[in-house]
């Protein structure tokens, strides 16, 4: 396993001139009008109201980067929270039927009651994904601290398959025809506007600030049940505010941008590499490393069949797969 | 002469854990293999039913290699108990018991009026004619056992190899297990069985073969084998030998 | 149980090949289904051409996935094991998305064996991370793993390559959608595959007692593994080619089968196909009759009845 071991602010000034590069790349990259590095830059702090290029990055480069930063972080912070609730190095929101559920909370409230609008949507998206991690976490047995995780696993499965198959069905009669489907199912970053911007920073910021705040106590989870709870730590308590994180985190981003998969999975054990076991300091790590992985794959969606976008969500299952595979396969279950 | 070892070592996993044995089975007797846990005596058990594959040297039926014969024709001659079995879903008592028959059923598995004479004669001297149309997965561990030796001896071999055959039993079915297979050894069928209570072996078997760490020890009759210095050595046990006061076979008493 | 329930099970089976004749977009009365066998009825279009093949095409393809599902489940001994779950039917769908983006002028009918390609190298790459010897719940998350990570394959190609939108459902989810004589002509050669399958019926039964009483009845365990897991993946294959991996229901049918009839093979495998041509039928009926003229893949009814079954198999798994 390679550990770069850097201080813990090296490490994060680090990250964060990683994430400035990797949304700097992405404000200026394939874009069918030109437009160069310095427009970029001058479209933050300097913007000349002539220039389209500007523009473009000012109205609709620059909200999608910064939904996509916030989607990275709200995900990625999901994934840690419910690694350290669950103890299951597997668990997720996309594994674990969260995102499932959430986009089918979503498509029957947009598809039945339009006129709720966007808080109704994510008001379902939070409520649905909450039906769906709670059934999860009965039906894999994993809420009385028993240690199947496979189990877990294979019923977060079930309930996805489940909601899925419910959402597309959901969405071909409402939509009288089939074609949104597949992208609005996959998760992408296209449709990210100021608005979407400012109906999600508050929720996210709460959400961040939360997860921050009940790191020191997944640390002592990682003792086992019996002794954190010997430590003072109300279990039940802990379970109830770490999931309802979760869902605040998860619902915001999926009905932001649709149910992106896998940031959740994968980062907290990146982070977990860089930073170790302390929850207080890898998730912030995994915080910016899931925002330049979300800002990356939007860009690399934009390259791959230039000028027509792919779902950032697709190219993040196509490496989030395997991943899953590599620790099913390095655990044992 | 029937079944023979030769050099023979077995084990899982390129591990030896039987090692080079040489071995006669002596023809119609009930033969018990004894040994402390770990000592090679089921690896022995199984590889002489063809379950494991030898990692050297050979077994031996009637003289010819034991993978050499067709696996149907030699289901005819020897039949293994094993000491676990699966708990078979959706599966009745009768339907197990008459799958003991398909070495000699055709591709379709019909049980013809010859079969099913065995298969009821069988299920009554083990004593599950009542349990017939009972699920084998709704039955207690002695039950359960009964009806799977029932299966076995449908299998109707005049070689039977049983591993810890007496597991899960109440002491009463126990003896009557005993009883049975001296009934069956007087029919002319030759048992070797793996046991772990040495009295029982001595009490109701002919021939003992002990085993130690893969190998084997000493073998003979009860009375030969079973003595103060072989416990020792063996069992790393403190303990007499008396006479069983009714069966006037050798028994041990751990000190 | 089994002789009452044989009986039942085809006039079901009867009944409902008559309800996916009579309903769907537009209704046709009883007694004008079989006026429209007649070439110049008004029903002709719809009873001949469209609704009657494709209830035979859902009648075959559940009975053949029911069938791969039993041979599956039959031999490596996990209740949760099937086609589907094992990450098999989407390796074939992958193969035959990749065929089709690649290769859009190359011939259909060569179809089903890319797809017997793709599942078996689905197959062997699950046999090749799992080993012999895994648990139960390891050998199915790795399989459902391996499913996601083909339909994520599945679905980048679709979004890379856009089809027409039906039938990029239908390699995602499975459906009958569009499928008609022709499919069903494909589909036939491999009709082959059931009576060996049935053949192994009796060593099915054995393998069931372990691999230690099976072998001392005579029966090669390894070899009849590799038979019913070859024959399985080449019935799961050309199902796929044709309507795409229709999910749960190899692994549904042959449960529910098994409370029917029971463990014995000589019925349980007959039975199965009955109940998965059941199955599959009624996910048919259903997803077109449930908002006509919309149609949804029946891959997504088979996946609501499906995925709870899986879930309730779960808890029951020791």
């Amino acid at each position: 396993m390679i550990s770069i071991r850097l201080p813990f602010v090296g490490q994060c000034l680090a990250l964060l001139l990683l994430l400035f590069i990797c949304s700097w790349i992405s404000l200026f990259s394939w874009s069918v009008i030109t437009i160069t590095p310095m427009d970029a830059l001058h479209a933050l702090y300097d913007m000349n109201a002539e220039s389209i290029a500007q523009h473009i990055v000012h109205d609709l480069r620059l909200p999608r980067v910064l939904v996509g930063i916030m989607v990275g972080a709200n995900l990625a912070a999901a994934g840690v929270i419910m690694q350290g609730l669950t103890q299951n190095p597997l668990a997720s929101p996309s594994v674990l039927g969260i995102n499932a559920g959430a986009a089918l909370g979503m498509a029957t409230v947009s598809s039945i009651a339009p006129w709720f609008g966007l808080l109704g949507t994510s008001v379902a998206a939070i409520i649905g994904g909450g039906i769906a991690w709670a059934f999860v976490m009965l039906l894999g047995s994993a809420w009385r601290g028993g240690n199947e995780h496979g189990r877990l696993v294979l019923a977060g499965v079930a309930i996805s398959a489940l909601c899925a198959a419910l959402t597309k069905a959901v969405i071909i009669i409402a939509e009288d025809q089939a074609a949104g489907v597949l992208t609005w199912l996959a998760g992408s970053l296209a449709d990210a506007r100021w608005q979407t911007f400012d109906s999600f920073w508050p929720v996210c910021l709460i959400g961040l600030l939360g997860a921050m705040l009940i790191a020191p106590t997944l640390n002592l989870l990682q003792l086992g049940d019996d002794n954190a709870r010997n430590l003072g730590v109300s279990l039940m308590w802990v379970k109830l505010g770490g999931s309802f994180l979760v869902l605040l985190l998860v619902g915001s981003a999926i009905s932001s941008v649709g149910a992106i998969g896998f940031v959740g999975l994968l980062v907290p054990h990146m982070a977990r590499m860089l930073a170790g076991q302390d929850h207080r300091k890898f998730l912030p790590i995994a915080m910016m490393l899931g925002a330049c992985l979300v800002v990356l794959s939007d860009t690399v969606s934009r390259a791959i069949i230039y000028p027509a976008e792919t779902p950032a969500g697709a190219i993040l299952a196509l490496i989030g797969a395997p991943f899953f595979i590599y620790l099913v396969r390095k655990r044992t279950l | 002469m029937s079944l023979s070892t030769h050099n023979l070592s077995v084990g899982y996993h390129d591990k030896a854990i039987v090692k080079q044995v040489d071995l006669t089975i002596p023809e119609g007797r009930i033969i018990a293999l004894l040994g402390p846990n770990g000592c090679g005596k089921s690896t022995l058990l199984k590889a002489m039913a063809r379950i494991l594959s030898p990692m050297e040297g050979q077994v031996h039926w009637q003289g010819k290699n034991l993978h050499s014969i067709a696996s149907k024709k030699l289901a005819q001659q020897l039949a293994l108990l094993p000491q676990t079995q699966p708990i078979p879903e959706g599966i009745k008592v009768k339907d197990l018991v008459a799958y003991g028959r398909s070495p000699y059923t055709g591709f379709w598995g019909r049980i013809n009026k010859d079969d099913q004479v065995i298969i009821d004669k069988m299920m009554e001297e083990t004593g599950i004619t009542e349990l017939a149309d009972q699920l084998v997965s709704e039955l207690s561990g002695g039950q359960r056992q009964r009806v799977w030796l029932a299966m076995t001896l449908a299998q109707d071999t005049p070689y039977l190899l049983l591993d810890e055959p007496t597991t899960y039993m109440d002491l009463s079915h126990q003896v009557e297990l005993m009883h049975l297979l001296r009934k069956l050894n007087l029919q002319g069928k030759t048992i070797i069985t793996v046991l772990h209570d040495i009295n029982q072996a001595a009490r109701y078997c002919d021939h003992l073969i002990v085993m130690k760490e893969g190998e084997i020890i000493t073998q003979g009759s009860p009375e030969s084998v079973l003595t103060q210095t072989m416990l020792k050595n063996v069992f790393s046990l403190d303990a007499q030998i008396h006479q069983d006061p009714i069966a006037k076979t050798p028994m041990c008493v751990v000190e | 149980m089994a002789t009452r329930s044989l009986p039942i099970l085809l006039l079901a089976l009867l009944g409902l090949l008559v309800a996916n004749l009579m309903f769907g977009a537009v209704s046709i009365p009883f007694k004008s289904i079989f006026e429209g066998f007649q070439v110049g009825n008004a029903n002709y279009f719809t009873v001949h051409e469209y609704r009657f093949p494709r209830a035979i095409l859902a009648m075959l393809v559940g009975a053949m996935m029911a069938l791969a599902g039993a041979l599956v489940q039959g031999v490596i001994r996990n209740p949760l094991a099937s086609p589907d779950v094992l990450g098999v039917s989407h390796g074939a769908g992958l193969a035959a998305v990749f065929y089709m983006t690649f290769f859009p002028d190359a011939d259909i009918r060569w179809l089903p064996a890319v797809a017997l390609i793709g599942s078996l190298i689905a197959a062997l790459t699950l046999w090749w991370l799992c080993g012999s010897h895994s648990s139960t719940i390891k050998l199915a998350i790795t399989g459902v793993a391996l499913a996601a990570l083909y339909a994520s394959c599945i679905d980048f190609l679709m979004l890379v390559k856009p089809l027409e939108i039906n039938n990029a459902l239908l390699w995602l989810t499975g459906s009958l959608w569009g499928r008609g004589w022709n499919q069903l002509s494909m589909l036939l050669p491999w009709l082959l595959l059931i009576p060996f399958a049935l053949w192994l019926a009796k060593p099915l039964n054995l393998i069931h007692l372990g691999d230690d009483s099976a072998i001392s009845l005579g029966i090669k365990a390894n070899k009849l593994r590799l038979a019913s897991l070859a024959i399985a993946v080449g019935l799961t294959a050309s199902c796929v080619a044709i309507c795409g991996p229709i999910g749960f229901l190899g692994l549904v049918a042959p449960h529910l089968t098994r409370k029917l009839v029971g463990g014995r093979h000589q019925i349980l495998l007959p039975s199965t196909m009955l109940v998965g041509a059941i199955l599959l039928l009624l996910a048919d009926l259903v997803a077109r009759t449930i908002d006509p003229p919309i149609e949804l893949p029946a891959g997504i009814m088979t996946a609501i009845i499906g995925a709870p079954y899986f879930l309730w198999l779960l808890l029951r798994t020791k």
